[in-house]
């Protein structure tokens, strides 16, 4: 199973599914009561199509060579690492708009630089976070009268 | 009024200081962050994005303009001094810049660079001042079926230009289209794939799209060779400049990739990137000796980085004129555009002359002020390289948030975001090419509409797509876009098996 084959399934998935939930759109109560499906159904069918193509040629070129241990080791710690960066992300924005741009930020910056860059740099994280987080909601919020949520309580 | 009065009043705009400004600001911003190894021109538009916001059109355009050619100024610095291009349009600068530097010439390549850069750069932008109103005029004339076929064929010459790789490019194309679909219908009002989710009547917003592709997958991405450390790059440098026998080597190669490179950018699909691939090749092929190019020869750096500079003017065309973005940074500022409430197309040229000419005319002010910066500010700017990535990226990110809040003041965005970030990754991880998806995000609405307004117009009868000659002739371009790699791939396999038998 390879990556390739993998996102064949998954655009053939992802057309099927579209498709059944274009054929089931409402129907346009002005005009043409069809027409809101016309243009889905065709995506649909062509990813469908496009999808069959691919996997077929993936599966004519047969099994592909196979990958060191020290590859999938090294795989395995970036998608651990992706993830993480990704669930720092969604804890971001749970905290973005309750407890302000500022503090929500520094606490994002010091979780990633916490993945990218290590923890012994401590130091650097926490300047990294409190420097960009302050500009940025300076330059923005005071400066450029871009909206950002304050923190409750306090001036920024 | 022709082209040249309103070029002179689009110079009375761009001279104003506080454009001047904003166009070196957004020229130095760009150069610094097309210097970042993996962080291209695309990225760079998308992630400056919210600075522009509340700058009003004019002045958010100029910025945007600057921070494209900036980054294409810069992308070549860390290909000349540390072998890492920032994107696919600085990786022929690899070829002999890098050499160059090895046998201690970074001086002459760093100052030839920039030149080249800007010859390119002001050619194709007078071929833009030529051909940019014509183009408008003549697409003036486009109804809705011609507007369909034309988006067709934008998007299908896009794809197929993914080398190798043509059908994952259509996939990523209809993937991109489906993504436009999604919201409430502005025609019908039904809520078209929203499944109950408020936030998703809207529809997706394209340029949160493209700053997860952009940034998010970027920083994804980065994992992968975030641990080899910085390279160490040069920072002492002698005087930055050419001697007259180089100069002599170099101003024909300048001469011819410049327009070369502007009629490669401005085809859909074939930006910076194969432009300066292309006038390098040719380069290697007219020099009396090939041999020394690889090995540092300087003509090798001044052809593609002319090339690159001439197709990023020339991408703007389509894009513009008839609102069809070519490559990822247009469609990137096409997006930014749409929001501020322009939008691109032939109409443009009609409605928002000052707007348009000032762009124009910025763009020679700009060239002019980056060539100025690059040249002397080299060993300032490469300093740059020496921050870790493994600091750079996280600010990215945060760049990134504070970029997709700004643009819809939703918290909704975020998870938008993550998901498309996350699925950017997974696509070009299973080697599917991102642009066409971006493109086909953003056209996308306009296209089906088009089509729809086309079907109205004839009752249902689809025959309607192919009833004026020009939609007749932009089908067969499509389909000759299409099968043309395919007749060849024929061709070929047909002359091997009778050499064989």
């Amino acid at each position: 199973m390879n990556l390739s084959f993998i996102s064949g399934i998954f655009s053939l998935v992802l057309g099927i599914g579209y498709t059944i939930v274009a054929f089931g759109l409402e129907k346009a109560a002005i005009g043409r009561p069809l027409e809101p499906r016309i243009f889905p159904v065709m995506l649909g069918g062509a990813l469908i199509i496009l999808s069959i193509v691919m996997i077929a040629k993936e599966i004519a070129k047969g099994e592909v060579k196979q990958k060191t241990e020290k590859d999938t080791e090294k795989k395995r710690s970036n998608l651990v690492r992706i993830l993480l960066t990704a669930l720092l992300s969604v804890i971001y924005a749970f905290l973005f708009d309750r407890v302000g741009y500022v503090i929500s930020t520094v606490l994002f910056l010091e979780g990633v630089l916490w993945v990218f860059n290590g923890i012994e740099k401590w130091k650097t994280n926490t300047i990294v976070a409190l420097v960009f987080s302050l500009f940025i909601y300076i330059l923005f919020a005071k400066l450029l009268g871009v909206y950002l949520p304050m923190t409750p309580g306090i001036w920024i | 009024m022709g082209s040249i009065e309103f070029l002179l009043q689009g110079f009375t705009v761009a001279l104003e200081p506080i454009h001047i400004i904003f166009v070196t600001m957004g020229g130095v911003l760009g150069t610094l962050i097309g210097m970042l190894p993996g962080l291209g021109p695309a990225t760079g538009v998308a992630v400056l994005l919210p600075l522009t916001f509340t700058m009003g059109p004019t002045a958010s355009l100029i910025t945007m303009g600057g921070i494209y050619y900036g980054a294409m100024y810069g992308g070549s610095r860390a290909s000349i001094l540390i072998n890492t291009p920032g994107d696919g349009a600085a990786v022929a600068a690899t070829f002999d810049g890098y050499p160059m530097t090895l046998n201690g010439e970074a001086e002459a390549a760093l100052a030839i660079s920039a030149i080249a850069s800007f010859i390119g750069g002001i050619i194709a932008t007078i071929f833009m001042v030529l051909v940019a109103a014509p183009v408008s005029r003549f697409a003036l004339k486009f109804g809705p079926s011609e507007y369909f076929m034309l988006f067709l064929f934008a998007l299908s010459a896009t794809s197929s230009m993914s080398k190798g790789r043509r059908l994952q490019g259509f996939v990523s194309m209809i993937i991109g289209l489906m993504i436009a679909t999604v919201g409430i219908d502005g025609q019908s009002g039904i809520k078209r794939f929203t499944f109950g989710i408020l936030e998703l009547q809207n529809g997706i917003d394209f340029l949160v799209v493209i700053i997860a592709v952009y940034a998010l997958g970027e920083v994804f991405k980065s994992f992968k060779n975030i641990d080899e450390g910085t390279k160490k790059a040069q920072t002492k440098f002698g005087r930055i400049w050419i001697s007259k026998s180089q100069w002599k080597r170099c101003w024909a190669p300048i001469l011819r990739s410049s327009p070369i490179g502007f009629l490669i950018g401005a085809l859909p699909g074939a930006g910076g990137t194969m432009a300066s691939l292309m006038c390098y090749n040719n380069e290697k092929q007219m020099s009396n000796d090939p041999d020394k190019f690889g090995k540092g020869a300087i003509e090798g750096v001044a052809a593609p980085e002319a090339a690159n500079n001439a197709a990023s003017v020339g991408a703007m065309i389509p894009m513009l004129t008839l609102g069809i973005p070519g490559s990822g940074t247009t469609a990137v500022m096409m997006g930014a555009l749409l929001m501020l409430g322009l939008k691109p197309g032939p109409m443009l040229f009609q409605q928002q002359a000052t707007v348009v000419w000032g762009l124009i005319a910025s763009m020679f002010i700009g060239n002019v002020i980056l060539a100025v910066l690059n040249i002397p500010l080299a060993g300032l700017f490469v300093r740059v390289l020496s921050v870790p990535p493994k600091v750079l990226y996280p600010i990215v990110l945060g760049l990134a948030f504070v970029g997709t809040f700004a643009i819809g003041y939703s918290v909704m965005d975020f998870y938008i975001l993550i998901i498309f970030g996350l699925l950017g990754l997974f696509l070009s991880n299973a080697k599917i090419p991102l642009t066409p998806m971006i493109l086909a995000v953003i056209v996308g609405n306009d296209m089906e509409q088009s089509f729809r307004r086309a079907l109205r117009i004839s009752d249902g009868d689809f025959s309607v797509l192919l009833r004026s000659p020009l939609s007749i002739s932009l089908f067969c371009l499509t389909i000759a876009f299409i099968a043309y790699p395919m007749i060849r791939a024929w061709i070929a396999k047909m002359r091997s098996s009778k050499q064989s038998s």
